[in-house]
């Protein structure tokens, strides 16, 4: 993996780790923003179908390297997490849990 | 039978054999020089450590973070090891090293020559043996000054809470959801930090868990694994490393972190007021390791505990009861995966079925598809076949 590259104006990078990266076949993609975090699993199923099911059910989302609630999963603890909205620059990961060791 | 062969053989027994039994002999003198007799101080010592011990333990005892406290705190304290795999190796043999009281090993599998590459205590004339026998044989040629406890058994419901009870903290090192919700549920229910790691192919994850550990409901406990990953992944993502792969240094790395966060934990003191050092963070940080990327290390800031969780929370209906009730199926819970069975009986040949096809048929060639990866193509394959690996096409019907 080389370095990934600053987004583009008016974009956002997704990077894939694990088992994420594995299913994409990708280390990140590249999203318009901004985008409120609640769409952001309906705009990577479209990029990746089967991607919500397999992997975005059980992984993990940071922003900036801190750890967010996805509303439309987590409904129970979302109220106060609703309004986060990725902003352009910023640099959302998806986390599955790796078991092996 | 060819003699030299015979001889080969009988020495390979013999060795074997005597193996076992110089095993033995070490593990009785092991015994006898830690037994309590040879505690009694020399006359006129008034130092707290043992002569030995200053010599052993020097070079870690000028360090301000841990010195004469930190190393007493270490010898008094019990660590359990759950797994003695690729991170359970590493992680007991620096914790070993470092002087903690007393080590448990916690492991119900057999060394096998596939272990070698990554699981660094055992060795090519152990294959066979007890993982945790081996394991144990290997830390203890570091430091025979530990107690070692080996339990010969994978950590089940039922077992759980006598296996744990006894120890101050404890460390993932296995390899499966199941064990993982189950080591974090029982830390939960009997208040020990955990420290958890795991890896596969290149990437590697680890996270100090209930730290501090607290009462089910109370706000001043760190997180459990539930309140990391709630929901385990389908169970037919779940890859282990004889699936997919793994690169010896990359869980090595991650089990002698778990050492390193297991040795600082102690030294500070668990659920003890400590003195200088600021009370832990309730939000711990995940450590993200990926051997390939250009930023192989990064750590993501966590939260507090789930209000919700099904573990730790205050609405939490776990308790050591229900858990060794088997009320809570783990197997269950992360999900049984069924064989893929797409094809009928008769609609399935062997290798060797189609070689004598292939031998006999005279005029029209039939064409050969191996869909394996192209790792596995190229470590073996049958002469002529044409290799697309199946995730290419599976990726390629994803991808819009």
């Amino acid at each position: 993996m080389g370095a990934i590259p600053k987004p583009p104006k008016g974009h956002f990078n997704v990077l894939y780790f694990a088992s994420a990266s594995s299913f994409t076949s990708k280390e990140y993609d590249v999203l318009p923003a901004p985008l409120p975090i609640g769409k952001l699993f309906d705009a990577l199923e479209e990029r990746h179908s089967d991607i919500k099911e397999k992997i975005l059910s059980s992984c993990l989302v940071t922003v900036n390297l801190d750890y967010v609630d996805v509303p439309n999963r987590d409904s129970e603890d979302a109220s106060s997490e609703s309004g986060v909205v990725i902003r352009e620059g910023d640099e959302v990961a998806i986390i599955p849990p790796v078991s092996s060791g | 039978m060819d003699p030299v062969a015979d001889q080969i053989e009988r020495l390979k027994a013999q060795i074997v054999k005597t193996e076992v039994e110089l095993q033995q002999l070490k593990t009785q003198l092991a015994e006898l020089e830690a037994s309590p007799s040879e505690e009694v101080a020399p006359q006129g010592w008034r130092w707290p450590l043992k002569e030995e011990e200053y010599a052993r333990y020097g070079r870690q005892l000028i360090l301000p973070s841990v010195g004469i406290k930190g190393q007493l705190r270490l010898k008094s304290a019990a660590v359990l090891v759950v797994g003695a795999g690729g991170l359970g190796c590493p992680a007991a043999a620096y914790l070993a090293g470092a002087g903690v009281g007393t080590l448990g090993v916690v492991d119900g599998d057999t060394v096998e020559v596939s272990n070698l590459h990554r699981q660094i205590a055992h060795s090519a004339a152990r294959v066979g043996m007890k993982k945790v026998d081996s394991l144990i044989e290997y830390c203890r040629g570091l430091n025979p000054e530990v107690k070692y406890v080996g339990y010969n058994e994978h950590l089940t419901p039922q077992n759980a809470e006598d296996v744990v009870n006894a120890y101050d903290v404890v460390l993932d090192c296995t390899d499966h959801p199941t064990s993982r919700y189950l080591i974090s549920d029982i830390c939960v229910l009997l208040g020990k930090p955990l420290v958890s790691a795991s890896a596969l192919r290149t990437d590697g994850q680890m996270i100090v868990l209930n730290n501090p550990p607290a009462p089910q409901g109370s706000a001043d406990g760190g997180p459990c694994y539930r309140c990391v990953f709630p929901k385990p992944p389908p169970a037919d993502s779940v890859v282990s490393c004889g699936e997919g792969g793994i690169l010896g240094p990359v869980v090595g790395v991650m089990g002698v972190l778990q050492a390193l966060e297991t040795i600082k934990l102690i030294v500070a003191g668990i659920g003890k007021e400590n003195d200088q050092v600021p009370k832990e963070p309730l939000t711990p940080s995940l450590l993200l390791f990926s051997a390939t990327s250009s930023t192989p290390f990064r750590s993501i800031r966590m939260r507090s505990r789930r209000l919700n969780c099904f573990a730790c929370a205050a609405s939490s209906t776990l308790t050591l009861k229900y858990l060794k009730a088997g009320s809570l199926d783990y197997v269950q819970f992360c999900g049984v995966i069924s064989p893929v069975n797409v094809l009928h009986p008769e609609e399935r040949i062997s290798a060797t079925q189609y070689k004598s096809i292939v031998a006999s048929s005279t005029e029209e060639r039939s064409l050969l598809l191996d869909v394996r990866e192209k790792e596995h193509f190229n470590i073996a394959n049958i002469p002529g076949a044409v290799n697309i690996p199946f995730s290419t096409f599976q990726s390629k019907s994803r991808t819009r």
